[in-house]
């Protein structure tokens, strides 16, 4: 198969000021350390990871908004580096939710607006624009200033944005944050349609396995700058068959997870979520059958009391517990909650 | 890599010819026109300040000098027409003042809406999207400087129409491309420090101080003076006035400042261009020009 995105030992590095305690101090961050990567022609990409982990710097390099500092890429068969472009003709790319419109243009506005910067011509811009507000269904308010319209539809509006210029490769950055479940999932077959009928090549981003195993054929796994992991989701889940996932919720004692993993046989441990005194924790373990009394009986007595458990099918989420040894969820919220402070973190 | 023939290959990968720049030109022209429009009143209001701000230096001259005012200024600058004089001051800064600060606040909201990110994102060379805003301002403080002075004109009771105005107006239109230049230096500058307003509150001062709004250049000491005549704008706005007041030239001659005002409407637009340029590859290696 032919390579339409290739990425060799890109890296990216910022140094950025921060002050602590009144002093000024500079912080080296490595977002990206030496990623090597392929897409193919008509496959649909799917990159996969928490806030932070590197993502969307990848992404920003591949679209020319960064500049990497160290490797190379190709898009479209044209370099990065020289042929900014030509790799920018060759993408329609959804990056900022709904930001990046015109809120005081009408919908249709912004989208002769963007369709004269990617150089479609006026007599293809119209036919263009509303053979868009027909797939997605935005005659109701295409003619309405953006400012009027709610969260969903200038997403709505800004993956018709992504559409404009009709280009092979098309780069989605958790394109149904914000959106309502039946848009959401109308979005998600309108992806799988542009990539199955249209054949165009989707580099999908989303912290949510559901919506990568739904819509991707093979899956990067991205974690502190590096990939971790690739390959379908068949392919990655396949490749804890040997593992059983135990899904465990309670009010667990901070030991309690100490003595889940001395257990002989169990793999890893992770919090899934701690509310209200409450622990959730999925548990990597060889043979999940054998293993259930001795993780009860970890799990019960001083003090614990276990209200949940059940073995189940391995999914994206465990796969990457068991490369990292942390949860996803968990990981988005501990970043989010870091960014927040002012500490790093960014992607 | 054969991949580019699998799919659509996208509209923009053929090297775009003068027809695209131009619609790129135009779309972005007309998007900030319809902008602008949706501000009930934005446009009138601007140009009232030019008439504020030649008022008072006209009442203050007049409250020190009483009746002799006008004597006096003539032995200052050749002309006793002071209300004119300030008036044409205060429009020619107003231009000024629209052109760079348009393109400032324009690069700061394009930053903050997230809009900027999507202008890189497209194929399009900035040049063509800056040449749709600055024609924007352009036309912006072309209308603001037409009312200004007409309603000046009435209100002071002066008549602008008077001595060289085609002159004045040649002086105008050329010493508008030098301001190109300097717009997009300001933008640099917007992009690089994330932040118009204070720079925009301290330039607006060391402008309108440099171009010699209110008095002639000749008041200010030997080195200020040879600092405001490198800066375009104190040619044009000196130029305009003395074509129109028949006054003596900062150059000495409509020709040598003609010369002047042609020099610098070759050299400044491109190195505006690329102090832009620069910035912007800066920042795609540093944070990236979305980050604000």
């Amino acid at each position: 198969m032919d390579a339409i995105i290739r990425v060799e030992g890109l890296s990216k590095t910022f140094i950025t000021k921060e002050r602590r305690k009144g002093k000024k101090g500079k912080r080296v961050v490595h977002a990206l350390k030496d990623v090597n990567l392929e897409v193919y022609a008509g496959e649909n990409f799917g990159l996969l990871g928490p806030n932070g982990a590197g993502k969307t710097t990848l992404i920003k390099c591949l679209t020319t908004l960064l500049l990497p500092t160290s490797g190379r890429a190709w898009v479209n068969g044209y370099d990065i580096f020289a042929h900014e472009d030509e790799v920018r003709a060759s993408l329609g790319c959804m990056l900022m939710g709904d930001r990046g419109l015109y809120w005081k243009l009408t919908g249709r506005e912004n989208l002769d607006y963007f369709g004269a910067l990617y150089h479609v011509p006026r007599s293809v811009r119209r036919p263009r624009m509303q053979y868009l507000i027909d797939l997605l269904k935005l005659d109701d308010f295409i003619d309405r200033t953006v400012e009027t319209y709610s969260s969903g539809q200038k997403m709505l509006l800004a993956f018709a944005k992504a559409l404009i210029n009709d280009a092979p490769i098309l780069f989605f950055d958790e394109p149904t944050v914000t959106m309502d479940v039946p848009t959401a999932r109308e979005l998600r077959r309108i992806v799988r349609s542009l990539n199955k009928e249209e054949g165009k090549t989707i580099v999908y981003t989303t912290h949510l396995m559901h919506e990568a195993e739904e819509l991707c054929d093979r899956v990067a796994i991205i974690d502190r700058g590096e990939i971790i992991a690739l390959g379908t989701p068949n392919e990655l889940k396949s490749s804890l068959v040997r593992e059983d996932v135990v899904h465990l919720e309670g009010v667990l004692p901070a030991t309690t997870i100490e003595k889940l993993r001395a257990i002989q046989g169990i793999r890893n441990v992770a919090v899934q979520a701690e509310t209200n005194g409450r622990t959730k924790l999925s548990v990597l373990c060889d043979n999940s059958r054998l293993l259930l009394p001795r993780i009860i009986e970890a799990v019960t007595g001083n003090g614990a009391s276990l209200e949940y458990i059940k073995p189940q099918e391995v999914t994206l989420e465990d796969v990457f517990i068991a490369k990292t040894g942390r949860s996803l969820a968990v990981d988005t919220r501990e970043v989010v909650k870091e960014e927040k402070r002012g500490g790093g973190g960014r992607g | 890599m054969a991949a580019a023939a699998v799919a659509n290959r996208g509209f923009g990968l053929a090297r775009p010819g003068w027809r695209a720049r131009l619609d790129v030109v135009r779309t972005v022209f007309i998007a900030r026109i319809h902008i602008i429009t949706r501000y009930k009143g934005a446009i009138f209001m601007e140009a009232l300040l030019p008439i504020v701000f030649a008022a008072m230096p006209v009442l203050l001259g007049t409250a020190v000098a009483g009746p002799r005012a006008g004597e006096v200024f003539f032995g200052r600058t050749g002309t006793a027409n002071f209300k004119l004089y300030m008036l044409l001051g205060a429009s020619t800064f107003t231009v000024v003042s629209l052109m760079l600060w348009l393109i400032g606040y324009w690069v700061r909201r394009e930053m903050e809406t997230g809009t900027l990110e999507s202008l890189y994102l497209a194929p399009a060379r900035k040049i063509w999207v800056l040449a749709g805003v600055t024609s924007y301002a352009f036309l912006r403080a072309m209308i603001a400087f037409v009312i200004a002075l007409g309603l000046g004109s009435l209100v002071f009771q002066v008549n602008p129409l008077q001595g060289g105005v085609g002159l004045a107006l040649v002086f105008l239109v050329i010493g508008l491309i030098p301001l190109w230049g300097l717009a997009f230096m300001f933008g640099a500058l917007i992009m690089k420090i994330k932040e118009a307003d204070s720079v925009i509150q301290v330039l607006q001062w060391v402008l309108a101080f440099l171009m010699g709004v209110f008095y002639p250049l000749a008041l200010l000491p030997p080195y200020l003076r040879l600092v405001a005549g490198a800066f375009p704008p104190t040619v044009m706005t000196d130029a305009v006035r003395a074509s129109i007041l028949g006054i003596g030239y900062f150059f000495g001659s409509p020709y040598l400042s003609l010369a002047v005002l042609f020099a610098m409407a070759l050299v400044v637009p491109l190195l505006g261009y690329e102090v832009f340029e620069a910035t912007e590859r800066r920042l795609r290696r540093k944070e990236g020009v979305g980050h604000y």
